[in-house]
């Protein structure tokens, strides 16, 4: 049995009188892709944000590496190994690409605001500090992983789509994260970057990342998912392999109406 | 200091351009996280009165009222930057404005500090141009620095998407107080080198006219560069010398071109309006606004423009 990296224990969200997650507990085995999946409406966004800290839970434990974190500010969850992308893409559109990919790298840089004062006023004048080069060779490294080196001095905002997909992924693991939530990562992608999606999803795995994934593209979740949660209604209706999750009737019906293979 | 190189009016012109070009930098700091204040004429109050008293009652010399002044501004900065975390917007404009009608109030009713009367007999410093330049200095370097700086640019980040920047592990919270307490500190800056030039001050000088002007300064300027409110203080204190002079030149119209009807209307009116003495002022600076909004919405100076002007891409030099 694997490790577990994170561990939800009945956890529960209500939005006035309507669960958007609803007593769901599950596990993710390190160093696995974990995808979620389930209808529009399910839940998956929200519990995205629970374990982020964007929202706060009504109930319900969230594990991590073996500590409970506790109503912590989503920039404690980021500096403790997490990070994610965000379904609506949330890139800072007036940043060039490189700038983005180094405010990832700021909480590392600079675990305290004071250090972070500290080198802004004293770096050499006309120069810069010691960090800033060090920040700026990492993040162009990180941008050539994502094939995006070539356009480090454009705006975010003027980014194609898929590359503004990509650039919200190279951001998010330059916090250096243990665990990585991506929120449909495909969408918006055409077929070929959808396909190239794949291997770049399970290189970021490789790094030693446990990655979970919510996503609609059914061919990319079944290709590369180590397990799969399904949820709807807010509530997990089956968990299992690939394999499993393709044979469940409950998830067919939930998914598509009876009578139909995934 | 400069007395014997500069006249007296120059001298004036020169320490009052400084002291906006401050009061810029101090809605520039809160600005750079997107917390747009109406109310740094109040900290500008507090630090005034805060350097009055340090000088006049407690005997302090001006070299240490100064700083201090600066940091009863930041700490009550700080204070009022607790509940301005949790909004934005409108809503922001609206609790600073409040902000400044307390601290006005205050100086209004509180007789320790001279209340309706004002506070009269600040002590005179004349080397305040001294002052003003060697802040304006320091506080150019800093800004300089910032936007080079990993925290500048998580400040941008907070500007562009709060919850994203967050969510990136960047620490909202202490930053945004951080800014918002810097720009109070700076305002105190500005209002007690104000209080020793005028010599008095009263309720009603930090008003919250000043408050939009002090906004102006970075709309005009520009909000997304450390240059834009240098330049636009710059632009609007120099605005009304400018004026004067055109309407000096007015003067040089012979009478005999102006004294038939259309002419003399034109005349008199172009008179009336380049004469600066007064409110007429805000006319103009609600005419440039409104033209800013329309012809150049993010200001004089922008990032581009710094671009273009400086030929380097100095933000990346990597082969």
């Amino acid at each position: 049995m694997p490790e577990t990296c994170l561990a939800i224990e009945s956890l529960s969200k209500r939005f006035g009188g309507f669960y958007a997650v609803n007593d769901l507990s599950m596990d993710v085995a390190r160093g696995h892709i974990h995808a979620l999946i389930g209808p529009n409406g399910a839940g998956k966004t929200t519990f995205f944000n629970l374990i982020t800290g964007v929202l706060g839970a009504d109930r319900g434990r969230i594990v991590f590496e073996g500590e409970t974190v506790a109503d912590a500010r989503p920039s404690r969850r980021t500096l403790r190994g997490m990070a994610r992308t965000f379904q609506n893409i949330r890139l800072f559109p007036h940043l060039t690409v490189l700038e983005t990919v180094m405010i990832g790298e700021h909480c590392r840089s600079f675990p305290s605001m004071w250090q972070a004062l500290g080198s802004a006023v004293l770096q050499r004048p006309f120069g810069e500090a010691r960090e800033e080069t060090k920040m700026r060779e990492n993040a162009l490294a990180l941008l050539g992983f994502f094939g995006l080196a070539e356009k480090y001095d454009a705006k975010a905002g003027d980014l194609a789509y898929g590359d503004q997909r990509r650039l919200e992924m190279a951001r998010a693991l330059a916090t250096q994260p243990r665990l990585l939530l991506l929120d449909e990562p495909a969408a918006g992608m055409n077929p070929q970057e959808t396909h190239a999606l794949d291997a770049l999803i399970m290189r970021i795995r490789d790094r030693g990342v446990t990655i979970i994934l919510v996503e609609h593209d059914m061919r990319l979740v079944m290709g590369i998912s180590d397990r799969i949660t399904v949820l709807n209604f807010g509530t997990k209706i089956a968990e299992g392999t690939p394999a499993e999750i393709q044979e469940n009737p409950a998830v067919i019906e939930a998914y598509l109406g009876e009578d139909v293979t995934l | 200091m400069f007395a014997g190189l500069i006249d007296n009016y120059t001298q004036q012109v020169l320490i009052f351009t400084g002291i906006n070009v401050i009061a810029a930098f101090s809605f520039f700091a809160p600005f750079k996280t997107g917390q747009v204040s109406l109310g740094q004429a109040g900290f500008m109050a507090i630090g005034a009165y805060a350097s009055a008293v340090f000088t006049q009652k407690f005997g302090l010399p001006f070299a240490v009222s100064l700083p201090l002044a600066a940091l009863l501004a930041g700490v009550i900065g700080v204070v009022v930057g607790f509940p301005a975390l949790r909004i934005k917007g409108i809503y922001l404009l609206l609790l600073t404005l409040g902000f400044g009608e307390i601290v006005s109030v205050i100086a209004l009713s509180w007789d320790y500090i001279g209340g309706a009367q004002g506070y009269r007999n600040i002590p005179f410093n004349p080397r305040t141009l001294g002052y003003v330049l060697g802040v304006v200095v320091v506080l150019t370097l800093f800004f300089g620095r910032l936007e080079r700086s990993s925290l500048g640019r998580a400040m941008d980040s907070i500007h562009q998407d709060e919850t994203a920047a967050e969510v990136m592990g960047i620490d909202v919270v202490r930053i945004k107080l951080l800014a918002f307490g810097l720009g109070a500190a700076i305002a105190g800056l500005a209002g007690a080198l104000y209080a020793h030039q005028a010599t008095y001050i009263d309720s009603t000088t930090f008003n919250i006219m000043m408050g939009v002007e002090i906004l102006t300064f970075v709309v005009v300027g520009g909000g997304s560069t450390y240059w834009g409110p240098v330049v636009g203080a710059v632009v609007l204190s120099l605005l009304p010398e400018f004026l004067r002079t055109l309407r000096e030149w007015l003067e040089l119209v012979p009478v005999s071109a102006t004294n038939y009807f259309p002419m003399n209307r034109i005349y008199d009116f172009l008179h009336e309006f380049l004469d600066f003495e007064n409110a007429k002022r805000l006319i103009v600076y609600g005419l440039i606004l409104m033209l800013m909004m329309i012809v150049r919405p993010d200001g004089l100076i922008t990032r581009d423009t710094l671009r273009r002007l400086t030929f380097a891409r100095w933000k990346t030099r990597h082969a």
